[in-house]
């Protein structure tokens, strides 16, 4: 299928921070790509550089679609979701989309059609004449993904685009995005909800303090982590699972456990000293969830030193 | 292209739509000639009732104080300042052979109140043989020089007849004798044509330069406030992913200019009703001041309304941009529209004087060229090259401050936290 964006060593330095830090990665055509982080691990930077609202201080994006991938053409290809919702709050629904629609160069005639068909889809044609401040964040949410997705971009760049709303618009967003997948679209997918990467993601791109600290398809990843990921359930006091030698780190609750075993702990060991403790129920040996993994790549030190900030 | 003029129309959508814009479109223009012509209504009618007790010790003067029957139109010989107007209402005491202050005493307690008077004036027995008597005059507030003057006017008029007659002198020969002469103001233009010029020019001058100024003023301030608006609402981030920031501040600025000229639009069709509305009931009142609108003048206005309302915009649309929010852009506000404003605090001294250097060197400047100028061509006949300089002047100023918002658009819009310093401002403008 082929590359439709090429971000190479991209620096974005304010002040004395260095938000973005030599970023390299590539976008897949007819993928969702994830990118993941902390709050303000950099992806929103990142992002705002792809769509063309910070220049770079050095490294260079690409456009690999075809096509004339320079400046006007460039933007109107995209459709960005920005983190936080950007609508005049002032105007109509309708007379908004219209307007967001115009300024990516389409002709209202040609738009008009499609917003209804958006606003059925989510389920916001009585409101097509309100105000966008009457309607509840979630609603707003709406209208800002209808905008992003109106004049039918190549690429789709999505900050954040499930915080805010309720489980059922959660799932939702999701299987819009997974529509869009099937319908040939590219999506880049900023979010720091690990288990909502973990259900839509193709590819999985992990920044760090500015830095891409892993990139790979999400079986690659999972796959080179290792069955290093314990699940415990229990009947019994599991504090003392914490302690084991062969446990690098663990979230232990009531009656189960999440553990991560250190590289090449026998998971045997530690099966055989829970059973002189605990009454197990369930003993299961998998591979690692996108969470524990980049807990494990950042480290719990420089977590705890961070929130200690 | 097709960018710019979605964003310059829904500016100008949004704008128009709104209810400011129609109350102003509506009520400034009343509420100019209210705040203008009725304070000159008043002065020339009085403030309100009065009522004055006179207490004269002559016995004499009784006729000095008479008013003009209801419907007796003055008389062109007669001086007008001779009547007493309506709205005075005077109770005169007659206190030959009484001791005067004795008399006014009580009328001076009476001073005050819902039913009381408002002055009492007093003429000595010696008012009509002596030239050191003093005439006197109680009110309640000591600023009430104006019925004080119409009294004493009055007063003195009819001593000095008194005088005139002792020395045998003929009551139509007084009345001659002692006839004021009225000015009349004229103005004459570098073309060499006379016409009638005075107060009325004055005002009409200041309502026409109010209206220029006020929309700069009031748009500015949207302006400033719809862009800061936009940063709050994060709206800024979408617009810039999807047009350049020249793009957005070019569509933006023209889009409110085209308010300001709509309403400016409004206000002309409205001024020129009015015209034929008064001319055809055959209304003679306030004539010297609608001399002045001619052709010239909407030209004229419509020029320098543009020229005035881009530059002040483009200044209030840097301070958006630097701002991040309302309250930060309240304290931009009086810095930077202090100094545009200098010319209408200049407004007396440019209209009465209109060739000075002052008025040259303020009318040639940036920034305060157009307004200036529009001063000095309603009252006088600026040379060309004076107005032409203006206009470049103007126009150059327009597109360095173009330039300038847009670099500064670029970067500020979407800086959120600290407000930049003037160091980070100049940092911005070399690297952008």
């Amino acid at each position: 299928m082929g590359d439709i964006l090429a971000v190479r060593d991209v620096v974005k330095v304010f002040g004395d921070v260095r938000a973005v830090d030599g970023v390299s990665f590539t976008v897949r055509r007819g993928s969702i790509t994830g990118l993941l982080g902390r709050n303000g691990a950099g992806k929103t930077t990142t992002i705002r550089m792809i769509t063309g609202i910070f220049m770079p201080d050095s490294g260079e994006i690409g456009w690999l679609g075809g096509g004339d991938g320079s400046g006007s053409a460039f933007r109107d290809r995209i459709g960005y979701l920005p983190e936080e919702r950007g609508l005049y709050r002032q105007m109509k629904i309708v007379e908004l989309l219209l307007f967001l629609a115009e300024i990516k160069g389409k002709r209202p005639a040609e738009v008009r059609p499609k917003i209804d068909q958006w606003l059925e889809r989510f389920e916001l044609t009585e409101k097509r004449n309100a105000k966008v401040e009457e309607l509840s964040k979630g609603n707003q949410q709406k209208v800002q993904l209808i905008a992003t997705l109106l004049h039918d971009p190549e690429l789709i760049i999505l900050d954040e685009p499930q915080s805010g709303l309720d489980p059922v618009n959660m799932v939702l967003v999701r299987n819009l995005l997974l529509d869009l997948r099937a319908e040939g679209k590219t999506i880049l997918l900023s979010t720091h909800m690990m288990g909502e990467a973990e259900r839509m993601a193709d590819e999985i791109i992990l920044i760090h303090r500015g830095k891409v600290v892993l990139d790979g398809s999400l079986d690659q990843i999972r796959g080179a982590a290792g069955k290093n990921a314990l699940h415990i359930d229990f009947d019994g006091d599991g504090a003392f699972l914490q302690t084991l030698p062969q446990v690098r780190a663990a979230a232990i609750d009531s009656n189960s456990a999440e553990i991560t075993l250190h590289d090449g702990a026998d998971a045997q060991q530690v099966l055989e000293a829970a059973m002189g403790r605990l009454r197990i129920q369930r003993f299961e040996l998998a591979q690692p969830s996108l969470e524990q993994i980049f807990m494990g790549k950042v480290g719990v030190e420089t977590l705890a030193a961070e929130e200690a900030k | 292209m097709k960018k710019m003029f979605a964003i310059f129309k829904r500016e100008y959508l949004q704008a128009v739509r709104k209810k400011m814009f129609i109350v102003m479109t509506f009520l400034l223009p009343l509420l100019m000639v209210g705040v203008f012509l009725i304070p000159t209504l008043l002065l020339e009618g009085g403030l309100g009732e009065k009522h004055v007790a006179v207490v004269d010790g002559t016995g004499e003067l009784q006729d000095a104080f008479k008013k003009p029957e209801k419907n007796d139109k003055p008389d062109a010989d007669t001086p007008r300042r001779r009547d007493i107007p309506q709205q005075l209402i005077v109770e005169y005491v007659n206190a030959r052979d009484k001791d005067v202050e004795q008399t006014a005493k009580p009328y001076v307690a009476n001073m005050g109140g819902k039913h009381g008077f408002d002055g009492v004036f007093l003429v000595p027995h010696d008012a009509l043989t002596s030239t050191k008597a003093k005439l006197k005059y109680y009110s309640r507030s000591a600023t009430d020089f104006m019925t004080q003057g119409r009294l004493s006017s009055n007063a003195n008029r009819f001593v000095q007849e008194h005088r005139l007659t002792a020395r045998g002198i003929d009551r139509a020969d007084i009345d001659s004798l002692l006839s004021d002469l009225d000015v009349e103001a004229v103005q004459i233009s570098k073309s060499g044509v006379e016409k009638k010029g005075g107060v009325g020019n004055f005002f009409a001058g200041m309502i026409l330069v109010a209206l220029l100024f006020i929309p700069s003023f009031v748009y500015g301030l949207e302006t400033m406030r719809g862009i800061i608006q936009e940063k709050t609402d994060r709206v800024v981030e979408v617009l810039v992913s999807s047009v350049s920031s020249r793009q957005l501040l070019v569509g933006k600025v023209l889009g409110i200019a085209a308010v300001g000229l709509t309403q400016i639009g409004t206000w002309l069709l409205m001024a020129g009703v009015a015209g034929a509305v008064l001319k055809a009931i055959g209304k003679s009142a306030g004539v010297s001041a609608l001399s002045m609108l001619k052709p010239s003048t909407f030209f004229f206005f419509l020029l320098f309304f543009t020229l005035s309302y881009l530059t002040y915009v483009c200044v209030y649309a840097i301070g958006g941009a630097v701002s991040n929010s309302e309250k930060e852009a309240q304290q931009l506000i009086m810095p930077i529209t202090l100094p545009m404003m200098m010319p209408w605090f200049l407004l007396a001294p440019i209209l009465t004087n209109p060739d000075s250097k002052l008025a040259v060197g303020f009318s040639l400047a940036p920034m305060w060229g157009p307004i200036t100028m529009y001063m000095r061509t309603l009252v006088a006949d600026p040379p060309l090259w004076h107005i032409a300089i203006t206009v470049l002047v103007s126009i150059a100023t327009i597109a360095a401050l173009f330039l300038i918002t847009a670099k500064i658009f670029r970067i500020g819009i979407l800086s959120y936290g600290k407000r930049p310093t003037v160091k980070e401002i100049w940092k911005w403008l070399k690297v952008a």
